[in-house]
Formats: structure tokens, C-alpha cells, sequence
């Protein structure tokens, strides 16, 4: 008997799609506008100043993977030393767990260049085609010739600006001033032009249209934030015990913390803030109440007060604790201006959201505590003469009146991992070997017999790390099996930052047998390099 | 019907399906093509393997980190068939094949 083949009727006709709604963000000014302006700044000017600077006659930020080495400021990093490149990726990952912990996500919200780019990318737009509304209207509207200036300006200065990064990307692998060079006479090679497009159009893209989806659908960050986030977490967060019930008022009815009303109950309050988040936000509801009927919007509009909404919580009366649950979820009623929060529910905290969450709805992993909202709220605050504040950075535990403290056991271990291994990485790269000093044995053959006696060859790799020329004096250390170097002793001349990869020749006189061990003595001139290598020598089983 | 308890999520966009396959499998290429060239000098092994080719460093990173992305993408996309509901691909068979 086989299995019933899974179907099931879709009610909608029209495609079952979920496809993204274009997200237009509302200009703000405010604190975490102008830091974030200020780090758009910060981050973007290293990275496009950074490839130009020198340092000591060479390109001060330079990772040269054709010569396997990577220029930073003063230090030098050799594959050898990849070990400090992934310890240096380990720290990296425990200071964005530590500032997670300690202030949310600051990383998507300042410095991410997801979100710096974007930020770039959306000022250039809102320059060429206007603000929100504007570029709403501009989309809607039907091609002609200002649509068609506008949108391929725009594109254009977007595209000069990809290019441009995708330039500096590759200058950071390329001595940029000579990939600069090049550029008139376009004689770049394939792989040059190639890694200059990809990342150009892959900044056009991320930047000019994937955007918040970036952080929604690609991230991995986003998904496993919460992991590190506890009830003392900074957040991003509006404060439903002072904004609810929301609601549009006369003007002069002053702040919630300076009325009888203050602050209402918690339950209450999130029951307030889960009941408006079931229906549209106030900016789509007077499109949507025009398609109601009339008669379902007329009961609500009586205005109610917040002793009789909260009722079922006080368990008083019965007959409302046994109303079905799905009135819970009903939309509210519109309150008396008294009992009004100091939300006005303006919706502007939700047109700024550079990713179009409801903040109101409390903390989402959607949300990039960009602190736009803030900014929003605050300007609507000053107009009403209330006190700033009504969302804010805080933690949800001061959001719910609860005691809250930052330095907790959470923030100590992430701090003193952080500590301990960055002093390790500090250390660590500041004692590097100079010298790295390998000996090699030829794999073709064991040993020859030459006049000599038994020889066996190897190879000599040595990597000078430092800035200034060596000379280095090969020896071997004696042995009881009579094994010499061929030449005696070799001097070796190598240049700064030099890789050198010199055959060396072993003979024994007194016909040495089977595996006799061998050292490598390796000295500077000057004494200050040693290297001891341990080796084998191998002549024939007797 | 669906069996119960079974959740039938609606068909993701193609930009979001080809972005969960090609995103991840671009991270993991790059994070291997680091830590394999960090080890392995392209140069040697091109004279371990294909010592007639003529390559460059650079073009051996590259090559690399296109084979890396090709194997991790393929491993993204064969785990991304596996996770398919099976009402994907039961459907009923085409109009020409039934009594025809």
C-alpha cells in the first residue's frame, strides 16, 4: 500500500512567494546618526587611505601573496607564522563575543561593512533621489525622463564608488600605486581585473540592493547573537511600561512620568504591545480602515479604561478570565488621552529602521542596534516636551524596572580570555624567531659514494625575517661517525626579508653505516642568530 | 494532507536559496584557501603535480580558492536537496505520461 501523496489546497491564488518589500528609510539626525556618520568616516577612511601610506619604502598595508608575505606597519608576517593569523582570528571572535555581551550588537550597528557600506551607499541615495517619500513616489511612478536622470545618476556615482573599493580591495594585494599605474594604459592582468570587478560589483550589490537581507538571510552573526545576550545586555529598547497603551492625542497632555498615570504594570504593558503588534501599524491603518467595515471599527472607538482593560490580570472577575483566548489577540480600543502612554505612535521609529522592524515589538534578531529609532523617538519627544528616552539603550531588566548590572560573571570570563590572549598574541609576535632554518634531505637517493667517502645531500632553507642583510656561517656539529660538511664551512650571504634555498653536501670519511645522527649549527657574524637543526645522515647497512 | 505536525514552509526565493548555497560555501572556501596556501606554497605544488604547467602564485591562489568554492558549494547544495520537504518532489506525473 503506498503512501498518500502529501497535497493540500492553497487558499491564495496568486504566487506563494514571500518576496521582500523594498525597504525605504527615513532620513534621521540625531546622537547614533552622528556616530555612526562619524564611523562611516572612521572605517571607510583607513580603508581607502591605508593602501596609499608607506612604510620604510614600501606599501604600509600590504598582503603580497606572491611572495608569501603580508606587510603590516612595522611587523612582517611569513606562512610560518600563521599561527598568530589564526589566534589573531580567535581573539577577534571574543571581542565581538565580549562587546556582544557587554553592549549588544555594536559591530552591525557601526561597524560592520555590511551596514558602513549601506549607510554610503543610501546617503548617495537620498542625495540624488530625494528622501523617503520622494524615492517612494520616484519608484511608483512611471518611467520618464527625470526617473530615467535620476535613477542612472544614481547608479553611476554607486558604481564609480563600487569600482573604486573593488580598486583599493585589490591594491591591498597589489602595490596600488603601481596597480594604479597600470590602469590608463589597462594593462592589468586577468586576475587583477577580474578580483577589481567581483568585488566592485559585489559592494554594488550588497550595498545598493541586498542590504538589511544581508543581515536577515546571510548572516550567520544574526542567528547566533542571542547566544551571547542575557537580561543585561545594552539593547536597543522601547519602554512599554511608559509608552502604552499607544495612541494618537491632543497636544499639551503632558508625559506619562509627569502625570497620576506613571507607569502602568508589566503584563499589562506587553499585553498592550502584543495586541497593537497583531495589527498594522497605525501609518497603514487609515489605508486599511477605508476597506473595513464600518461597524467593526465603531465598538472600539469608545474610549476604555485601562482598569477595566486589565481586569482579567487582576483575576477580579471571572467572567473575563474565562473569555476565550483569542480576545487576547483582538485589536485594541482606543483610550481616554489620560490613559494614554507617552507612545503617540507615529510609526517614525519604523520608517527609519534601516531593516523595517517595529522596535515597539522589543528586542528581534533583526535589528542591528543601528540606534536610528532612538534618534527618531527623541525628535518626536522634543516636540512634545517629553523627556527623551522612550526607546533607548538600555537592558531589558531596566526596561522591565528590574535591577540591572553590567559587570557580571559573563563579562569577566570574555574580558579575561580577551586579556590573556591578546597578551599572548602581543608576546608571542614580538618574540618571533627572526630566523627559520629548515635542512631538508634529498629524497632521490640515500647516499653516493664518492671519492670523498659516503655523501648525502640536502637542502638549506633559510628565511632572514629581518629588515637587514645576514651573513651566516653553516657549520656541523662534530660527531663520532667523521660526518663533515663537503665544503667544510659554509658562508652564506642573505639579503633582507630574503628566502634562500641552498643544497648542502655531507660526507663521512671513515665510511659511516645506517642512520647516524647529524647536527646543523647555523650562526650569525655578528652572534646574534642561532639555529640548531637536528638531522640524519644515512649510509650503507653493513 | 499534511501529516500532522508536519510544517510545509512555502518555497524560498531563488536570490535566498542561491545565497544560503553560494554564501556559506564562499566563507568556508576562503577560510581552507588560507589556511591550505598558509601551509603550502602554490609554486611547490604545482612542482609535486603538474610541473610542466606554467603558473604564477596568484593564479594558483585563485585556482585553489575556485576548487575550495566548488566542493564546499556542492556540499551546500547536496545538503540543501536533502533538507527539501518531500512535498517538492512529489507531484503528480505530467498530463502526456498518464493513459496516454
Amino acid at each position: 500500500m503506498g503512501r498518500p501523496i502529501a497535497s493540500r489546497l492553497l487558499e491564495d491564488a496568486g504566487s506563494n512567494y514571500v518576496s521582500e518589500r523594498k525597504i525605504y528609510p527615513r532620513d534621521v539626525r540625531g546622537r547614533f546618526d552622528r556616530l555612526r556618520t562619524l564611523a562611516v568616516f572612521w572605517l571607510l577612511g583607513m580603508y581607502y587611505s591605508f593602501a596609499w601610506l608607506r612604510w620604510d619604502g614600501r606599501q604600509a598595508v600590504l598582503f603580497d601573496l606572491p611572495a608569501r608575505k603580508f606587510h603590516i606597519f612595522a611587523l612582517t608576517f611569513w606562512p610560518q607564522d600563521f599561527v598568530f593569523l589564526a589566534l589573531l582570528l580567535i581573539i577577534l571572535a571574543l571581542a565581538l563575543f565580549f562587546f556582544t555581551a557587554l553592549a549588544g550588537r555594536l559591530w552591525c550597528g557601526y561597524a560592520c561593512p555590511q551596514t558602513v557600506w549601506t549607510e554610503v551607499f543610501l546617503k548617495i541615495e537620498h542625495w540624488i533621489e530625494g528622501d523617503r517619500g520622494a524615492r517612494m513616489k520616484l519608484d511608483a511612478r512611471p518611467w520618464n525622463r527625470d526617473k530615467l536622470l535620476r535613477k542612472s545618476a544614481k547608479h553611476i556615482v554607486w558604481m564609480l564608488l563600487a569600482l573604486w573599493t573593488g580598486f583599493t580591495f585589490v591594491g591591498y594585494f597589489t602595490p596600488i600605486a603601481d596597480l594604479g599605474a597600470r590602469l590608463p594604459s589597462l594593462q592589468w592582468n586577468g586576475w587583477e581585473t577580474f578580483w577589481v570587478l567581483f568585488y566592485g560589483f559585489a559592494t554594488w550589490g550588497n550595498a545598493g540592493f541586498l542590504r538589511e537581507q544581508v543581515c536577515k538571510y546571510m548572516c550567520p552573526y544574526a542567528r547566533f547573537q542571542s547566544a551571547m545576550f542575557d537580561r543585561d545586555t545594552l539593547i536597543i529598547a522601547y519602554d512599554p511600561l511608559r509608552g502604552e497603551p499607544r495612541g494618537s492625542r491632543k497636544r499639551g497632555l503632558p508625559s506619562v512620568l509627569e502625570r497620576a498615570r506613571g507607569l502602568i504594570d508589566r503584563a499589562l504593558a506587553y499585553g498592550f504591545v502584543f495586541r497593537a503588534g497583531r495589527h498594522v501599524a497605525a501609518a497603514d491603518a487609515q489605508a486599511e480602515a477605508n476597506a473595513r467595515s464600518i461597524a467593526a471599527m465603531a465598538a472600539p472607538t469608545q474610549g476604555k479604561g485601562i482598569a477595566a482593560m486589565a481586569a482579567p490580570t487582576q483575576g477580579t472577575s471571572i467572567a473575563a478570565m474565562a473569555a476565550p483566548t483569542a480576545l487576547m489577540s483582538d485589536p485594541l480600543p482606543r483610550f481616554l488621552g489620560e490613559e494614554l502612554g507617552d507612545c503617540i505612535d507615529c510609526t517614525l521609529c519604523v520608517q527609519v529602521c534601516p531593516t523595517g522592524i517595529d522596535i515597539r515589538n522589543g528586542l528581534q534578531y533583526e535589528c542591528i542596534a543601528c540606534g536610528l529609532c532612538v534618534d527618531a523617538c527623541d525628535s518626536v519627544m522634543d516636540k512634545m516636551q517629553y523627556p527623551h528616552g522612550l526607546i533607548r539603550y538600555s537592558t531589558q531588566n531596566a526596561i522591565d524596572n528590574q535591577p540591572s548590572r553590567v559587570l557580571r560573571p559573563r563579562i569577566f570570563v570574555y574580558g579575561l580570555l580577551l586579556l590573556a590572549m591578546t597578551a599572548g598574541w602581543a608576546i608571542g609576535i614580538s618574540t618571533r624567531d627572526p630566523l627559520i632554518a629548515e635542512v631538508l634531505r634529498d629524497r632521490n637517493a640515500l647516499y653516493r659514494e664518492t671519492s670523498a667517502g659516503i655523501a648525502n645531500g640536502y637542502t638549506l632553507k633559510l628565511v632572514n625575517k629581518r629588515r637587514e642583510a645576514r651573513t651566516l656561517v653553516v657549520r656541523l656539529a662534530d660527531n663520532a661517525a667523521g660526518i663533515i660538511l663537503a665544503e667544510g664551512q659554509l658562508t652564506l650571504q642573505l639579503e633582507p626579508e630574503q628566502v634562500m634555498a641552498a643544497p648542502v653536501e655531507l660526507v663521512s670519511r671513515n665510511a659511516a653505516s645506517g642512520r647516524q645522527p647529524v647536527v646543523f649549527l647555523i650562526e650569525d657574524t655578528d652572534g646574534t642568530l642561532r639555529a640548531r637543526i637536528d638531522s640524519s645522515f644515512f649510509g650503507p647497512v653493513r | 494532507m499534511i501529516e500532522d505536525g508536519a510544517i510545509d514552509h512555502p518555497p524560498r526565493p531563488l536570490a535566498q536559496r542561491l545565497g544560503a548555497i553560494l554564501w556559506p560555501s564562499f566563507f568556508a572556501a576562503g577560510v581552507a584557501t588560507m589556511v591550505f596556501f598558509a601551509l603550502v606554497d602554490p609554486l611547490e605544488l604545482r612542482d609535486i603535480t603538474l610541473p610542466a604547467v606554467e603558473i604564477t602564485r596568484s593564479m594558483g591562489y585563485s585556482i585553489g580558492f575556485f576548487l575550495f568554492w566548488a566542493a564546499t558549494a556542492s556540499s551546500s547544495l547536496f545538503t540543501w536537496l536533502l533538507l527539501r520537504p518531500p512535498s517538492r518532489f512529489t507531484h503528480p506525473l505530467a498530463d502526456e505520461h498518464r493513459g496516454g
